[in-house]
């Protein structure tokens, strides 16, 4: 026996609520979903009123800049779904607009876009904040991922991000030093936006990202939307490319266009007008005209782009993303 | 007699850039002016530096001008030896193969603790609030060396800071950081802002003035932190930002001036003796 054999020794406690990690609810919810390979296309409607609960906690991956699921976000808006718990591990207008949209109550922060929306929610009680990290929340979706409770890491103790967090000081057991300790999270459920899929859910995620198969694989319900639906014998003659496995994913929503205004790198590029409308109408305090011009008035994804940003529109800005190494060549 | 006129912002790059070493690896945030100063760094005296990005991205070769919008760009990733991800690039950075974090600050304590959270009112209720540590807690932690970037003002230098998002050396006292569960050897290294820079003491962990720039005395400093630093004798000069520094800033690492914009300073000089202008025009 060595000298750290005994009681594990809790020296310091973060005081922040957390969502309790659940690993055998999450292996539950594997359990029963389907392991045929079965066609999941469906309508974004069908996907975030089946998969999305008032009072979820939600993950996204990455963000509406870059390779997010901005078409879904936007569908959550459009359902006026309420109380979600959301991870902000970095992320940027999307956590905005939702929290204008009335969806958020409760943030996990690691960076956010934190402006007038946000600030005001805070004062006005409607949104509640938890302090972490980038790296901690993609930690803590790892933990998830890997189906345990708690993983240990070298960081955030000794600070008022650990002090407004969930994570806890340890006494590592075999070799005494202090370690930190953070809890797993599995949400809910994921939405995170592919480059290519198949009918099924084979996904392909292209480029440096977040955390899109920690996500997928913690959360017990995961959301792909995707540019392009590709057959599954292009799946299988590239295995390699594949990043997120079938059996994964309960839908699949084809969202060409799916992070508008945002970037998909070697597809299109931001469209930076729409940002700094969107900046506007955040400075200004006129959310809910934005929301209701860019979600409520549209009835989806599709008809958003066709009658709000226009065809002509979109092809410059696929024009205009000349960068395709590494992505598509 | 020449004048001379840059914002405190580039004076602040540029100087954080001249710190950067060709045969290191560097961690940094998505953009802002971190990013910004190992793109002068590579444009200058380090061609070859490598650094790695929050997302994944390892040593990329940004092709110049750099893109509008860094973020949502894929060429700011172009010419990686490796696309990974946020877990990876953090487990780099704690298996020890990281040498420095380079960061923004909003406040920062006479530890070389720092704040990105809010200032003013409460957590719950702040005056301002900031988009929070992002990756800043980790880098600060794991990385060998942290440096950071602020503006030298007096609400800024800070005895007691509003929020503590990520660690310097805590209290101060030996094994802070460790008892705290961060790897050893690791710290603050320096804290650079655009009139002065700084060090930290090896023993009490304080931190201590290194060089000023020329046109700013040791007083005019002291008058705008809230705590007293320790000073180095004899201290460096912070030489000015040359003309090639900041047209490469202006044309090539940021065309758009959205990062390098700030408040101007407007100098006349003689060789090397400098006088700050207070002409009308210096105002921004």
């Amino acid at each position: 026996m060595n000298d750290h054999a005994g009681l594990l020794q809790v020296l310091d406690a973060g005081d922040g609520e957390f969502l309790r990690p659940d690993p055998d609810g999450a292996r539950a919810a594997a359990r029963d979903k389907d392991r045929r390979l079965i066609d999941k296309r469906m309508s974004e409607q069908d996907a975030v009123a089946r998969f999305v609960s008032d009072g979820a906690y939600v993950s996204f991956d990455t963000n509406t800049w870059r390779r997010g699921p901005s078409s879904l976000m936007r569908e959550i808006i459009r359902q006026q779904k309420r109380d979600l718990w959301v991870a902000a591990k970095f992320a940027a207008h999307d956590l905005t607009l939702l929290t204008a949209g009335g969806c958020v109550s409760k943030i996990d922060v690691g960076w956010m876009e934190a402006g007038r929306v946000i600030t005001e929610a805070m004062h006005a009680g409607r949104i509640k904040l938890y302090e972490w990290s980038n790296g901690a929340l993609a930690y803590r979706h790892l933990a998830g991922a890997l189906g345990v409770p708690f993983l240990p890491m070298r960081y955030l103790g000794g600070t008022d991000v650990f002090r407004h967090s969930g994570a806890r000081l340890i006494e590592d057991p075999y070799t005494g030093g202090a370690v930190c300790i953070v809890p797993a999270v599995n949400p809910d459920v994921a939405l995170i936006h592919v480059n290519e899929c198949d009918v099924y859910g084979n996904a392909r995620t292209f480029g440096p990202g977040l955390a899109p198969v920690e996500t997928a694989l913690s959360s017990k319900r995961v959301i792909v939307s995707t540019e392009e639906i590709v057959d599954t014998e292009e799946i299988r003659r590239h295995p390699a490319q594949t990043t997120i496995p079938y059996y994964v994913v309960d839908a699949v929503v084809h969202a060409p266009f799916g992070c508008y205004p945002g970037s998909v790198p070697g597809l299109y590029r931001a469209d930076l007008e729409h940002l700094l409308e969107f900046g506007a109408a955040q400075a200004r305090a006129t959310m809910p005209e934005y929301l209701e011009k860019w979600v409520h008035s549209v009835p989806s994804h599709m008809e958003m782009l066709e009658q709000r940003v226009g065809l002509e529109r979109l092809e410059r800005l696929r024009a205009e993303e000349t960068h395709r190494e590494g992505y598509y060549s | 007699v020449t004048s001379i006129s840059f914002t405190d912002n580039e004076a602040i790059i540029t100087y954080t850039a001249r710190l950067m070493e060709a045969d290191r690896l560097h961690f940094v945030a998505i953009g802002g002016p971190p990013l910004l100063a190992i793109l002068l760094a590579r444009e200058t005296h380090a061609p070859g530096i490598a650094y790695v990005v929050e997302d994944g991205t390892i040593a990329p070769e940004m092709p110049m001008p750099a893109p509008t919008f860094m973020i949502g760009a894929g060429v700011a990733s172009q010419r990686a030896v490796a696309w990974t991800d946020m877990n990876t690039v953090d487990f780099h950075a704690m298996r020890g193969y990281i040498d420095y974090g380079v960061l923004a600050a909003v406040q920062v304590d006479p530890y070389g603790n720092f704040n990105s959270t809010f200032t003013g009112g409460s957590y719950d209720r702040p005056t301002r609030r900031f988009g929070g540590p992002g990756g800043a807690n980790e880098i600060a932690s794991l990385c060998w060396r942290t440096i950071l970037m602020t503006r030298l003002q007096r609400r800024k230098f800070v005895t007691s800071l509003d929020f503590m998002s990520s660690p310097g050396f805590l209290d101060g006292t030996p094994g802070a950081r460790e008892r705290a569960g961060m790897p050893s050897g690791t710290g603050p290294y320096r804290v650079v802002t655009e009139r002065a820079l700084f060090g930290f003491d090896e023993e009490t962990r304080r931190m201590k003035l290194l060089a000023v720039a020329p046109w700013a005395s040791v007083d005019e400093v002291l008058d705008d932190m809230e705590f007293a630093p320790l000073v180095t004798d004899p201290l460096d000069t912070l030489e000015p930002p040359s003309l090639r520094e900041l047209d490469l800033l202006r044309t090539q690492i940021d065309p758009t001036g959205r990062t390098i914009a700030g408040d101007w300073i407007l100098l006349e000089h003689e060789g090397h003796a400098y006088r700050r202008s207070l002409s009308p025009a210096a105002a921004r």
